[in-house]
């Protein structure tokens, strides 16, 4: 963990060579079954997202401001909400007012009156417009550099129809009328495309990534508040009360180092304490204490959203959180725990990155530098298609396929339950999505290695998430649950064939759909 | 080998009492009396059919998902166990913070009220569910392994899929309360009464004269050939010339519906229940499916169990004598909701759901007919249908009187805040990351690692020391998992 103490010790996604031709490519969905998370945890995709992530998060910590007078105590410049100290470059400028312009969408379309289950329907013409109107909304306010990035001449796909696919990913899913940390996932992408193109000011470091939290992520999730609330939006796929939130994650992360220890540019990432008057964890349970705080810390910003919603007591509905603002060793420690969470609850789950799309800028491709993804329990114990689908990437990488579930008459055995033969005790749901931890698990304990490389490129310390920890799926966090029809062949199911099938998202039950429970395995 | 097992047994008909006055203030019980009640309850269940028959008086519940505060409130509403007859038509676990006290409460009241509570099994009742919607992560929160999960899944598997009621009235007695105060009867007219968690009547609604279902297209046999007249959804056939003709009819209960592999109540007999939820097949759509303003069946986009309209609910209820389908599985904000002609009905138990829906609850109560000294009779609303007359669109329809209970979310201020947990590892410093896989395993680790575990951060600490440092852990024991 030894690092020179004068270097900064906060890698940053790197920006691409502006004088070299690029091509671009429309993202395609690559993890298409449990197994692909493994390689996407190795993926440079994977790599990017982390250093982006964790480069935002460092710059939210308080900074340490150095007095000019000798003897005089440095004081703490935080960085809250609405700060004044921190300046909007010409490109978050513009990212707030294509965000104000999807606001205004919503103006445009008010929620169903009409007699309905849960959510609303009308959530589906919200996104048709903005749907129909990405082009024109990302030539209006995405930044020349980032639309005029060179590509080589005769290509199809400009800068701006791969960002796309990530912009048109973060605002829920209009079929199901749900929204979760995927579509969360996909719109810190789209930043980090921006990012990649050269879209922000680079120089300015530190200023520029704050910026980017306060002026543009926070404003997305009041946007995304705001269509939750309008349509009533479900949760994409919930632990219940035993998830950490329904919705979002990252305001946990960055509202955690808000009231972070402060640092100098020199400092590692704190991993525990607290600023100097931060609040008690505790008070998040507070009403008042929340109140005082959501409009200048973004974890107090998403508890508020809770209070808005729910009724009920906190630590009832909200255990995880609830328990979290028992943690004595400060921000500093929460925030860690919130990274470490991230990593294992979001970006390990195959129901949330499943629908994550990979192209040039977020790359399938392995990195080199990327730690070995051991077999975990979020890879090893992953749902798996009917029918083995491989990718070509990383077919030959792969474990061989997992028992198969499908076609034979459900009834006329036990059901997919195929004990691992690697453990004595085996459950019958090892083969499910859960916590059981796959045959090597254990021999090689992937968590008694020491940190050792960094998926991210250009960086030469062992990070944060390095260390991929192998937590249960018991820590429940919002996982998402699938946005996508059933891929059953119905015909194969169905004793007749002539059986009218209907696609769902049709107008007849418009504004009839109810908060489902989706079953895991369908895709 | 015997005698330990009589023990057992022994300890656990004195203890029932006890676990359920604990369990009904809320209270877990220690894990091996939930080991005792969970093979109890597998005893009892096992020798129930796939399709319970119940008789009326009974009282229908839907969804509970762990809202043990409103479970409470549900019988302050509708009357106590044995007091009241239940049926509930699963889903009591997940997403709530109570699954748990829930789920061992009915188990209880079943094994100490057998004939007076009717358990079937919702989609959420089943390993692969519970492990995404939360039950598992609360077992292994409150226990601190999975045994409780284990133990209750296995109950599970032994759940009836379905129950039948018979002998229901098409006339509504006087409410169980009603008897304190001087409400006029309930007139012989009235179908639909809907009262509040107050006991006042909110609506009545008067029997409809409405089209039935018209029958011709599915009665192919030959004129004169003997119509079923045995006990409605069995099949059973005799030439006797039908029963009387009065009465509600029969209902099926069952948590989701109709599956296209199920063209009779006989063939939900005919499964082999014992096993988790498969993920897909008959079962598998009694459990997952769901109505839809549709015609025929539809693809769910649960991506589990299928959409049925209209006509197949008619011609099933047709088919099997049935005057209605009760089922559960679906928020209605309104706690209840008749479909397709008061065929099929949703009736949903969970007020507030999530904390956050805003729904009320509701419960349905069906009366006992009497007018018949008790005899079951068959009848689906098509009333002389055995003698061959063809009912005409005027005529009142006979489905069962029905009674709904609207509730709300019960009040909070009874519940205290508990002391804070040790929170997931992910929060703790020093925290060897093994220690949030499950119990049973850590042992192995131990094994495997000679006791050391070595910590993210390259220290070293025995694993026996490994407790948080910064979060006291009472009630845990070493070795234990401190996972959420």
């Amino acid at each position: 963990m030894a690092t020179a103490d004068d270097v900064p010790s906060a890698p940053s996604l790197e920006v691409w060579d502006q004088y070299k031709w690029h091509t671009f490519v429309e993202p395609l969905k690559k993890i298409n079954e449990g197994h692909d998370v493994s390689a996407f945890l190795t993926s440079k995709a994977y790599g990017d997202i982390m250093t982006f992530l964790l480069q935002l998060n460092r710059a939210m910590f308080p900074s340490y401001v150095q007095s000019s007078e000798p003897n005089q105590k440095r004081s703490a410049q935080t960085w809250e909400l609405g700060s004044s100290a921190v300046t909007f470059s010409e490109t978050i400028q513009c990212l707030r007012s294509l965000l104000e312009d999807l606001n205004q969408i919503i103006d445009e379309v008010p929620p169903d009156t009409g007699p309905r289950r849960f959510g609303n329907a009308s959530f589906r013409r919200w996104y048709e417009e903005v749907e129909e109107r990405t082009s024109d909304l990302l030539y209006r306010h995405l930044p020349p550099t980032v639309l005029e990035f060179p590509m080589i001449p005769g290509d199809e796909v400009t800068p701006a129809g791969e960002i796309k696919s990530y912009f048109l990913g973060s605002f829920g899913s209009s079929q199901r009328l749900d929204y979760g940390s995927g579509h969360e996932l996909s719109f810190l992408a789209f930043i980090g495309c921006m990012w990649k193109l050269g879209g922000f000011d680079a120089s300015n470091l530190g200023n520029e990534e704050r910026g980017i939290v306060l002026g543009v992520i926070d404003p997305y999730l009041q946007l995304v508040r705001r269509l939750i609330k309008t349509y009533t939006l479900e949760p994409a796929g919930s632990h219940g009360v035993w998830g950490l939130d329904d919705h979002s994650f990252i305001p946990y992360i960055f509202g955690s180092a808000q009231y972070g220890p402060s640092i100098l540019p020199k400092d590692q990432t704190p991993t525990e304490g607290s600023l100097e008057g931060a609040p008690d964890p505790a008070d998040v349970a507070k009403k008042t204490a929340v109140d005082r705080e959501r409009d200048k810390n973004m974890y107090f910003g998403a508890i508020g959203f809770i209070h808005d919603v729910k009724k009920g007591p906190f630590w009832e509905h909200s255990p995880m959180l609830y328990d979290i603002s028992g943690v004595r060793a400060g921000w500093g420690k929460i925030n860690k725990g919130m990274v470490k969470m991230y990593n294992a609850e979001v970006l390990s789950k195959f129901p949330v990155v499943q629908h994550f799309r990979f192209g040039s800028l977020f790359s399938w491709e392995q990195d080199p530098n990327a730690a070995p993804a051991p077999p975990s329990v979020h890879t090893s114990n992953q749902p798996v298609r009917d029918g083995p689908r491989p990718s070509l990437e990383n077919a030959s990488a792969r474990a061989p396929p997992p028992p198969q579930e499908g076609t034979k008459a459900p009834w006329a055995s036990k059901p997919i339950i195929v004990p691992d033969p690697g453990i004595g005790t085996a459950a019958p749901w090892a083969n499910k999505p859960s916590t059981m931890p796959g045959p090597d698990v254990g021999t090689a304990a992937p968590w008694a290695t020491k940190p050792t490389a960094m998926p991210g490129p250009g960086v030469g310390r062992a990070a944060l998430w390095a260390n991929r920890s192998e937590v249960s799926a018991n820590a429940g966090l919002p996982s998402t649950r699938f946005p996508q029809p059933s891929l059953r062949d119905p015909g194969a199911t169905l004793p007749r064939t002539q059986m009218p099938l209907r696609a769902k998202d049709g107008e007849t039950d418009a504004g009839n759909m109810p908060p489902p429970t989706e079953a895991p395995w369908a895709r | 080998m015997e005698q330990p097992e009589k023990l057992e047994l022994l300890r656990s008909t004195e203890s029932l009492p006890r676990a359920i006055s604990e369990l009904r203030a809320c209270k877990i019980i220690p894990e091996p009396q939930v080991r005792e009640i969970c093979h109890k309850a597998r005893e009892l269940l096992i020798e129930e059919a796939n399709v319970v028959q119940v008789d009326a008086p009974v009282t229908i519940c839907g969804d509970i998902h762990g809202q043990f505060h409103d479970l409470m409130e549900l019988f302050r509403v509708g009357g106590d166990v044995p007091d009241t007859n239940y049926l509930f038509m699963g889903d009591f676990v997940d997403r709530g913070f109570y699954s748990l006290e829930s789920f061992l409460l009915l188990l209880c009241l079943k094994v100490r009220y057998p004939d007076r509570i009717t358990l079937i099994r919702g989609n959420h009742e089943s390993r692969q569910i519970t492990t995404v919607y939360g039950f598992y992560d609360e077992c292994l929160r409150k226990y601190g392994s999975a045994n409780v999960w284990r133990y209750c899944c296995e109950v599970f598997d032994y759940l009836a899929l379905g129950a039948i009621v018979l002998g229901t009235s098409s006339t509504l007695e006087p409410s169980f309360t009603d008897q304190s105060q001087a409400i006029e009867p309930v007139d012989d007219d009235v179908e639909i009464e809907i009262m509040n968690s107050r006991n006042e009547v909110t609506a009545r609604f008067p029997r409809s004269r409405r089209p039935l279902f018209e029958p011709e297209a599915l009665n192919s046999s030959p004129p004169g050939t003997p119509s079923k007249t045995g006990p409605s959804g069995t099949g059973a056939t005799s030439d006797a010339g039908g029963s009387l003709q009065s009465g509600g009819g029969s209902v099926l209960c069952v948590h989701g519906g109709l599956s296209p592999l199920i063209d009779s109540v006989d063939k939900i007999r005919l499964l082999d229940r014992k096993q988790e939820v498969p993920h897909e097949g008959a079962m598998c759509d009694l459990l997952w499916s769901d109505p839809d303003e549709i015609d025929g069946w539809g693809l769910s986009p649960r991506g589990a169990g299928f959409l049925f309209g209209s006509d197949i609910v008619k011609r099933f209820n047709y088919l099997n004598d049935l005057s209605l389908i009760a089922r559960a599985h679906q928020l209605v904000m309104e706690g209840f909701k008749e479909m397709f002609d008061s065929s099929i009905v949703t009736v949903w138990s969970a007020p507030n759901y999530c904390y956050r829906c805003g729904n009320v609850a509701a419960i349905l109560e069906l009366g006992e007919d009497t007018s018949n000294g008790g005899i079951i009779s068959r009848s689906n609303g098509d009333a002389e249908r055995s003698l061959q007359v063809l009912p005409t669109n005027d005529m009142p329809r006979s489905g069962p009187g029905r009674r709904y209970r609207v509730f709300e979310a019960a009040p909070q201020d009874p519940r205290g805040m508990p002391a804070k947990k040790p929170v997931a590892d992910y929060f703790l410093i020093n925290s060897p990351i093994a220690i949030s896989i499950r119990t049973d395993f850590r042992l192995k680790d131990k094994e495997k690692f000679g006791g050391i575990l070595e910590l993210e951060d390259g220290e070293q600490e025995s694993t026996g020391a490994s407790e948080p440092e910064e979060i006291p852990v009472p009630d845990i024991k070493k070795g234990d998992v401190f996972i959420i």
